[in-house]
């Protein structure tokens, strides 16, 4: 993945965060043990984990990065910290702390979370840094007075333009300028999407215009679904195919649309089609379940089927390169329901004229009329 | 756009009304009293029903007699509070030339049970203004509470003589050359639907001077929906994708209901040039994704699904 193939490697690869940089790096040369840890928050894709990744590299430092949402109970911070915060790193010159998504931590069940965080964070021997979607969660209130606040902007589009033109000369794209800054547009401050936009518009094509660009649907930001749909249409683990639709910010609903718009640019094999579409059936039964009782327990279902269903319906990983599409009933929902409004105004009219229903038009009229009157509206 | 006989050869009073001599008798009554009940009137399609219900308005309100009626179809208005609003701005006021006004409620059996509590309520509530004709094909789905406040009347099915004679009757109007076994054809096809039998009549006029029965065969077979066998054949070749952009075309073009194709395709697996063997399979799976429509599955990928089964044919 292009991603990570030019993720940075040094501090000052880091691009439009220039304010944050220097926070950081004060900060992380003045650390000592019993000082604030950083919260670094901010859209993603602006360079939050490439910095301190990258600092690591540079400084030959041990990089230890876990999730928040991870720690169900305080016990589990505390096997997973304690003794690494204290620990001497085995290899390297020293270890820098990188916990994710603090605001996915607490909740009632895991109320001790915040106060174990402080604990380690008073303890540890090497620097923490803590991301936050949102830092002024009501939940880290504590959590706050331990922690120096550092925002990460949104990347401005010149950067990522440039940025991602380096990326397309040295991989040798030919890629149109125009494409590159629609690109640059899109992404809105997100790195990392744009650049996963590149890739995904590159693969495959030798020769990119906005003709590929409007192919891959791409007015509105779908990085993260094209990315996903890779991951389920190539993989056969179930698991990683469900954990996939995690970072997508759509409903299940619209994602199971875009899976089912793509099993057919994917899959070639008859059975693997009919196995595709049953489990993506089974998908949307369990969605009409959640819906009609208002039950999201059944939730679930509709997404493992819908993701871990439809990956394990092949017989084998495809390694073509596939274009995935944006989906057909989306994009002609608008045009279609104009046409359906356009005909139900005129079959209301012909059943008042008629003395019968819509539903009675259609049926015993309609054919009729179409014989009779080529140029007929309702010969579509 | 052109007339539709259907409508220009539509009885115009009770006189006109085909058959149904047992109804029709009683309605005149009606007339003569200048007074009606409530009434409920049931029987296949195409044999006279909403005829007879408006040739009563006729033969009672004479000149006037549209003013003085509100037709509404159960399966277009959304549900039964748009019903009862609709009855409410019309009987609100009462008739000049009449002590009440008519409500024709069309299709009355595809409301729900709980609707047509609802609408007997309403029933009740304007009887002073407004008198009730529901329309139904069977009476049976028209709860009991509505049945006992009505008149009911079962209109009967036409015979090959009574469908001759509309023939005929359209015939000499519009000035038709057709053969003997041209209205044989017809008589066939229409199943005593006189809807059916002016439509293909009225087709079958356009290019041809004159109706013989390979004219109406002809006629009938091009009015059959082939979309959805096309739809199949699609799949069953292994196009899928085809299969898949005709269903969407069914689905948000045509605006057809999941019920309606679904019912379609059940009724097309029977003359598929496909192995029996493969038909009792199709069949079962068609009603698995019904069911599953039905338990609150979306249409679109449940009919999919279905159509995803054809892929498997065993030719």
């Amino acid at each position: 993945m292009l991603v990570e193939k030019y993720k940075p490697k040094k501090v000052n690869e880091i691009i439009g965060q220039k304010k944050a940089v220097d926070i950081f790096l004060k900060w992380i040369r003045n650390w000592k043990p019993g000082k604030k840890a950083l919260l670094f928050h901010g859209k993603t894709g602006t360079g939050k984990t490439s910095l301190v990744q990258a600092y690591a590299l540079e400084n030959n430092l041990d990089f230890i990065e876990m999730n928040a949402s991870d720690f169900r109970t305080s016990e589990q911070i505390q096997q997973n910290l304690g003794h690494s915060i204290k620990q001497q790193s085995l290899f390297k010159k020293g270890k820098i702390f990188l916990i994710d998504e603090i605001d996915g931590l607490a909740g009632r069940e895991d109320i001790g979370g915040v106060k174990e965080i402080i604990k380690i964070i008073k303890e540890s021997y090497y620097p923490i840094i803590l991301t936050a979607n949102d830092p002024w969660d009501p939940k880290l209130r504590s959590l706050r007075t331990y922690c120096q606040l550092v925002q990460f902007d949104k990347i401005n589009v010149w950067a990522i333009y440039k940025k991602l033109d380096e990326i397309s000369r040295k991989e040798n794209l030919q890629i149109d300028q125009d494409v590159i800054r629609q690109i640059a547009k899109t992404s809105e401050g997100d790195l990392r999407s744009a650049i996963n936009d590149l890739e995904i518009l590159a693969a495959g094509k030798t020769k990119i215009n906005s003709e590929n660009l409007e192919s891959v649907g791409f007015r509105e930001k779908e990085t993260n679904i094209f990315e996903m749909l890779k991951i389920v249409f190539k993989t056969n683990k179930i698991e990683i195919a469900v954990d996939a639709i995690q970072n997508v910010s759509k409903d299940p609903e619209e994602i199971l649309l875009w899976i089912e718009q793509n099993i057919l640019n994917e899959y070639e094999k008859p059975e693997e089609i009919i196995k595709a579409f049953e489990a993506l059936s089974r998908a949307d039964l369990f969605l009409g379940r959640t819906k009609k009782r208002q039950n999201w327990k059944y939730m679930k279902y509709t997404i493992d089927l819908m993701t871990g269903g439809v990956a394990l319906s092949k017989k084998q990983i495809y390694s073509k390169f596939s274009r995935y599409q944006y989906p057909d009933i989306i994009k002609n929902l608008g045009k279609s329901k104009a046409i359906r409004n356009k005909q139900k105004e005129e079959l209301l009219e012909l059943s008042k004229r008629l003395h019968c229903s819509t539903k009675k038009i259609k049926e015993f009229y309609l054919p009729y009329f179409k014989l009779q009157d080529n140029s007929n509206n309702f010969h579509k | 756009m052109f007339e539709v006989w259907a409508e220009k050869y539509r009885p115009k009073t009770l006189n006109e009304i085909i058959n149904q001599k047992h109804v029709v008798e009683r309605l005149k009554a009606f007339a003569k009293d200048k007074n009606i009940p409530h009434c409920l009137f049931s029987g296949r399609a195409g044999v006279g029903k909403t005829a007879s219900a408006l040739a009563l308005a006729h033969d009672l309100f004479g000149d006037k007699w549209k003013q003085n009626i509100l037709e509404l179809n159960a399966s277009d208005e959304r549900g039964i509070d748009i019903i009862r609003n609709k009855v409410k701005d019309f009987a609100r006021t009462k008739s000049i030339d009449s002590e009440f006004k008519i409500i024709i409620l069309d299709e009355a059996d595809a409301l729900t049970r709980d609707a047509q509590q609802a609408l007997r309520r309403t029933m009740e509530n304007f009887t002073q203004t407004a008198r009730f004709i529901l329309i139904c094909n069977y009476s049976s789905k028209i709860i009991e509470p509505i049945q006992s406040r009505c008149s009911v009347f079962r209109f009967k099915s036409l015979s090959d003589d009574h469908v001759k004679k509309y023939i005929e009757r359209i015939a000499k109007g519009e000035n038709l050359a057709i053969t003997k076994d041209g209205i044989d054809a017809i008589i066939e096809i229409s199943e005593g639907d006189l809807r059916k039998v002016s439509n293909i009549l009225q087709a079958s006029s356009i290019a041809n001077k004159k109706i013989n029965a390979d004219v109406v065969y002809e006629v009938a077979s091009q009015a059959k929906p082939k979309d959805v066998s096309e739809m199949l054949n699609f799949a069953i070749n292994g196009n899928f994708n085809n299969a898949r952009k005709k269903l969407h075309e069914l689905l948000l073009i045509q605006g057809l209901s999941g019920e309606d194709i679904i019912k379609e395709i059940h009724k097309q697996i029977f003359s598929l040039n496909i192995p029996e063997q493969e038909k009792v399979r199709l069949i079962d799976k068609t009603g698995e994704y019904d069911f599953r429509i039905t338990e609150g599955g979306s249409a679109l990928i449940q009919l999919e699904a279905l159509l995803a089964q054809f892929l498997d044919v065993k030719k």
